[in-house]
């Protein structure tokens, strides 16, 4: 890192030292620069090309153990002072909480992914995915989408001695669309994620993109499954990824804190099948391994066999909860297992591959119920005709438990690796 | 070049988290930029800075160009004429003087302590208090000169007790409105009797049976028959959706709903009142207008942004709407409302022999082909006319259309809220209006 970085280190120094200067006892500073490009397609044709770029600071500060925190994209002197001047005045009325507290001695230099974009390889890939639907998928239609490389250089320091710097650059794709025939048109469907590269393959081989296309234009006839049952589904990486967002939240501040988590007194317990492990992945693409709270996040596993191995507070959760902090960034792989997808599907006597969940929030205890989308009945072993107005209801903590098998394929989507996981037990209605 | 719009924008944005007490969050967050949008043989080239001031502009404005001269390595595209509509005026809505954070984390924390006093039983009370403050300045290559201002407050207030089996229940009160938090009247005494509904629903959930699952009649509070407006027939009533592919697009003239539904994206006045996302001209440049997608159960119109109004021939509804100002315009809602009928809610529910009563709603998500879903998170069972047990949270969903024609009642209140998201590839800030409908869904359960 060069001169643009000591330029960004020297607006955090900077910042942290106006911090100290207005009085703060502790603050911690980020400074930020940020690039974007993007080319975006929309129905079906190549249509923008967008290039953003910004610089922000973020500020927090504490005094007598009350806490406020800012973020502005103006950079210069006379707006930053008058901002951390009336973010005193801000923490100064906030409520006093001894558990509120900086980082401190946390060092990290880390320089990630491609750090120039190469316009022409986005425009490469979006001719690519084109030319793919055209040829394979002609019942698709790209509603919208993008190629984009982006770019994100950030520096922290708190007052404590803490020093993280990230220069993280990456590639991502997005697909998003309908497939069509006459009068009739398939449920939206979607797929996308983040790469260090995008050269080594088509596009449509990325992110699982040529799947989502060709189950999609079979989505356009749909069914439903006409009576209640009680049966099994295959969740595919995109479903699986809700299940993945509720578990993390459980772990998380607001749920530990109001003491509404699940798993708050489940630490090395079994709260799942043997056959589930989840892990960190805090160097995937796009992911710089910093929590938002300025800790290094070395790696870590949440879930080992089925065994609660860890919850995730913050350094504030951790202080107010008396849990054991346990920083995190934004990476995690839910292990492949040893299975193969058709031997998967193959055990399901009655069933749906589900490709998509749409439904409300869980209910605190788990209970959910929701509409499968872009899913696909299984009978007798065999993936069948494509469901409409199919409906299933469980509980998000007993489906961890009630999980039968974990393929051994996974779709890398960048800040997520994810199989495919059949589920026992869900109500179909 | 064939169009060019540029646009200063400024976003303000408050937020304020408090779990039993604790204030978790407390933050305020200011972006600010200048972006220019160029569309140039037949393609769009898009740049942003923080930069607004007038070397920004011209930088933005040089890139966008650029960047549209680019896209030419695609090949040769047809150009659209796009529609010309022009706009200048200011509107700005002139609220109460601001707060600062000192006050509103003032009014949280009294709040909080009033619900611990007032409901002990309470196993957690969290708060959220959060503003935004979107101020833009648009000029575009057809003459518009726009400057232009959407605030927005809310709170929310969530009460989660330990239902009968052990296991926590929780219900969300939001409340919102044009504004600022200084808009909101957050005082106990102004909020007890919401509050105290609340507590009773909380404490109703804790002993709540599962629903049955299946085909029912239902009848849909006006809180939920707005996200219905939104969700089922708002979204595929987009024109870029539409030519996606959504089935509305071979449907309008064509009867969608039963004919006691009219629904309408209002751009900025509703029955003389402004509304609470007031859009006069959208990010475009383009004179706003309602768009009536259902009238008397026909389906009508799109809302739409110049380019798809070209692409379709249709007459401009100035809906293109930008959230960041590092973002493009996409087409957007405004505040979709379906018009009060003449029923009355109490009787609706009189007519119901066998069905629900659903209340409040956590979230939604449309589909092209109109199938849509909501989170239910506070129903009650209707058993001969009378309200009965509540039930546990479930979700609804359906035809979107099956439903609107099965709508027999329409009552004649309006609820209106703007406290959330909608979501796209972008956020964006909406209201939603409706009254109560009674028609027949699918309910999840067992």
């Amino acid at each position: 890192m060069g001169a643009a970085e000591n330029n960004l280190n020297d607006l955090a120094a900077e910042a942290l030292a106006a911090m100290r200067g207005a009085g703060f006892d502790d603050a911690q500073v980020t400074a930020v620069h940020s690039k974007l490009d993007e080319v975006c397609v929309a129905h079906n044709e190549p249509s923008l090309l967008r290039s953003t770029e910004a610089r922000k600071l973020m500020l927090l500060g504490l005094i007598d153990g009350r806490v406020a925190s800012t973020e502005v994209a103006r950079i210069d002197r006379e707006f930053v002072q008058g901002r951390i001047a009336s973010l005193f005045t801000d923490a100064k009325s906030a409520p006093q909480d001894d558990a509120n507290a900086v980082s401190s001695s946390q060092h990290a230099r880390i320089m990630q992914g491609p750090q120039e974009g190469d316009r022409e390889l986005l425009a490469a890939k979006t001719s690519e995915l084109l030319d793919f639907r055209e040829r394979e998928t002609p019942k698709m239609m790209l509603d919208e989408g993008f190629t984009r490389h982006s770019w994100s250089r950030t520096h922290t320091l708190t007052s404590r001695g803490s020093d993280l710097a990230a220069s993280v650059g990456c590639y991502s794709m997005s697909v998003f669309g309908t497939a069509r025939e006459g009068n009739k048109s398939s449920s939206f469907n979607a797929t996308g994620g983040t790469s260090d590269e995008l050269s080594s393959r088509p596009a449509h081989e990325y992110f699982g993109i040529a799947q989502m296309l060709r189950d999609t234009e079979r989505q356009i006839d749909t069914r439903p499954f006409g009576s209640k049952f009680v049966g099994d589904v295959v969740f595919t990486p995109n479903a699986v990824s809700d299940l993945l967002g509720w578990f993390l939240g459980q772990l998380g501040d607001t749920q530990l804190i109001a003491g509404s988590s699940l798993y708050k007194e489940s630490v090395g317990q079994k709260v799942a099948s043997p056959l589930l492990s989840i892990k960190s992945r805090f160097d995937a693409p796009g992911v710089a391994a910093i929590s938002g709270d300025a800790f290094a996040t070395p790696a870590v596993t949440l879930i080992d066999e089925g065994k609660l191995v860890s919850l995730a507070p913050t350094y504030y959760g951790s202080r107010k909860t008396g849990i054991k902090h346990v920083p995190v960034a934004g990476g995690w792989d839910v292990v492949a297992g040893a299975t193969p997808i058709s031997d998967i599907v193959g055990g399901v006597q009655r069933g749906a591959i589900v490709g998509r969940l749409s439904m409300g929030m869980p209910a605190a205890n788990g209970n959910f119920s929701g509409v499968i989308k872009n899913s696909f009945a299984i009978e007798g072993g065999q993936a069948t005709y494509a469901l409409a107005e199919t409906m299933i209801a469980g509980n998000m903590a007993q489906m961890l438990k009630d999980i039968v098998a974990i393929s051994r394929e996974a779709i890398d989507g960048g800040s997520q690796r994810l199989p495919w996981i059949r589920i026992g037990n869900l109500h179909f209605s | 070049m064939t169009y060019l719009e540029t646009r200063r924008h400024e976003l303000r944005k408050r937020r304020l988290l408090m779990v039993d007490g604790n204030l978790t969050l407390n933050s305020q967050t200011t972006d600010t930029g200048a972006s220019a949008r160029a569309y140039e043989g037949g393609y769009w080239g898009f740049a942003s800075t923080n930069d607004s001031g007038a070397a920004g502009i011209e930088s933005v404005t040089q890139g966008a160009r650029r960047n549209a001269q680019a896209m030419a390595r695609f090949g040769k595209k047809d150009t659209l004429t796009l529609p010309d509509g022009t706009y200048r005026g200011e509107h700005v809505f002139k609220g109460r003087s601001a707060i600062g954070q000192d006050e509103c984390v003032e009014r949280m924390a009294e709040l909080a302590a009033w619900c611990k006093q007032r409901y002990p039983d309470l196993k957690s009370t969290r708060l959220v208090l959060s503003d935004e403050h979107h101020s833009k300045q648009l000029t575009t290559s057809t003459g518009s000169d726009v400057l232009s201002s959407i605030q927005r407050a809310l709170c929310y207030i969530t009460f989660t007790a330990i239902g009968s089996d052990g296991a926590p229940v929780e219900i969300m009160q939001s409340i919102s409105g044009k504004g600022s938090l200084a808009d909101l009247d957050l005082s106990p005494s102004n909020l007890a009797s919401q509050l105290d509904e609340l507590h009773r629903h909380v404490r109703a959930k804790g002993e709540a049976v599962a629903a049955r699952g299946g085909k029912h009649t239902v009848v849909l509070g006006p809180e939920l028959a707005g996200m219905l407006a939104h969700e089922a027939m708002g979204h595929p009533c987009e024109a870029d959706l539409v030519l996606g592919g959504a089935v509305t697009g071979g449907l309008v003239g064509q009867r969608v709903a039963s004919d006691l539904v009219t629904m309408i994206d209002v751009a900025h006045t509703y029955q003389g009142d402004e509304v609470m996302i007031p859009v006069y001209a959208d990010d475009e440049g383009t004179p706003a207008r309602d768009a009536m997608l259902i009238k008397d159960g026909i389906l009508t119109e799109f809302m739409n942004s110049r380019e798809t109004a070209a692409r379709m021939g249709l007459k401009p509804t100035g809906s293109a709407r930008a959230y960041l100002p590092s973002d493009e315009p996409l087409v957007r809602m405004r505040n979709t409302v379906i018009v009060p009928g003449r029923g009355k809610l109490e009787d609706m529910i009189a007519g119901v022999d066998d069905g629900y009563f659903l209340m409040k709603t956590g979230n939604g998500q449309a589909d092209s082909t109109t199938e849509f879903m909501f989170g239910i998170t506070l129903a009650y069972e209707i058993r001969h006319g009378k309200i009965g047990r509540a039930i546990k949270d479930t979700t609804i969903s359906g035809s979107a259309i099956k439903v609107l024609q099965s709508v027999d009642a329409v009552s004649d209140d309006l609820y209106w809220n703007c406290s959330g998201y909608c979501g796209k590839k972008q956020p964006m800030v909406v209201s939603m209006g409706g009254p109560a409908l009674r028609a027949q869904a699918h309910i999840g359960g067992e």
